[in-house]
């Protein structure tokens, strides 16, 4: 997978969560993977299809996924919520649209699905025939990773 | 004799959710995420506007604003919705009542439909993410 397609989502999601969250966000170093991935316990995913395909995954625990709900409302919310996941959705959102439109500007045409929300415990993820790059973004809150496994139409 | 209490203070001024007699702005918010519609119904709340209805998609928005109408002065409509989106319930909304004042909410990326959404009536738009500021800056500009 080339880094090219990963990089729009990092800057993005990075953008998006210290202005939402108002918090100092590190960006970990990247790292890839080939094989199936555990999932932290809440998972934000959007699956891309047209000219590139495949899926973005924004995965955090229950633990941060609250906190970061919590941030984007102004009050302590005590569970995964309606509201909870709704905000991460909405934060989902902002990220992939950001992405999208660094990535139309680069020439990529291609549709995205609304997010879902996963949730559970010892949740994995595979992907046939393509390997995902993953970069760990620390915050306050906790951490986020930001998976994506994309590849060319062929 | 007069005293201090029977003059207005020249400190005091109405909240910019108030028109100049005192009574609140009524707005419809029209979104499919309950987190985009408590932020903006906040912001609004907060600035002594009155949130007189909600809707989680575009159909339910127009068939709200009828319900409303005339006692609704702004609607903030978002783009991406399911059902009816929000540029399919505008068009309805302004075929209903040509000075109805439609503000669009966006994600970044939807610059065709901000743009068709402003041909066809739309009065402003906003784009995500919302903060009290922007917010209040566009709704105001649509209102005064």
């Amino acid at each position: 997978m080339r880094v090219e397609y990963i990089n729009p989502f990092v800057e993005a999601a990075y953008n998006i969560m210290t202005e939402v969250l108002q918090a100092d966000v590190e960006r970990k170093d990247l790292y890839l993977k080939k094989t199936t991935q555990p999932v932290m316990g809440v998972a934000a995913l959007v699956g891309l299809a047209g000219d590139v395909e495949g899926r973005v995954l924004i995965d955090m625990s229950q633990d941060t996924a609250i906190k970061i709900a919590s941030t984007m409302n102004g009050e302590k919310l005590t569970g995964l919520d309606e509201l909870a996941k709704a905000s991460i959705t909405e934060l989902a959102n902002m990220i992939t649209a950001q992405a999208v439109t660094k990535l139309f500007d680069l020439g990529f045409k291609f549709d995205l699905t609304p997010p879902s929300i996963i949730t559970g415990e010892n949740m994995s993820v595979s992907n046939a025939n393509v390997e995902a790059l993953i970069v760990p973004l620390e915050m306050p809150q906790g951490l986020v990773e930001i998976n994506v496994a994309i590849r060319e139409r062929a | 004799m007069k005293t201090k209490s029977d003059f207005p203070s020249i400190n005091e001024r109405t909240p910019d959710g108030q028109n100049i007699g005192g009574s609140a702005f009524k707005v419809l918010v029209v979104d499919d995420s309950m987190f985009v519609t408590k932020q903006i119904g906040q912001i609004l709340t907060s600035e002594g506007f009155e949130v007189v209805g909600t809707a989680g998609d575009g159909l339910e928005g127009v068939e709200k604003y009828k319900e409303l109408y005339p006692n609704v002065d702004l609607v903030t409509m978002d783009i991406t919705m399911p059902r009816m989106d929000g540029v399919s319930a505008l068009e309805k909304i302004i075929e209903f009542d040509k000075d109805a004042k439609v503000v669009m909410i966006s994600a970044l990326g939807k610059q065709d439909l901000v743009k068709k959404a402003l041909l066809i009536g739309a009065k402003n738009y906003i784009v995500k993410p919302l903060d009290r500021k922007k917010v209040l800056e566009r709704v105001i500009s649509v209102l005064k």
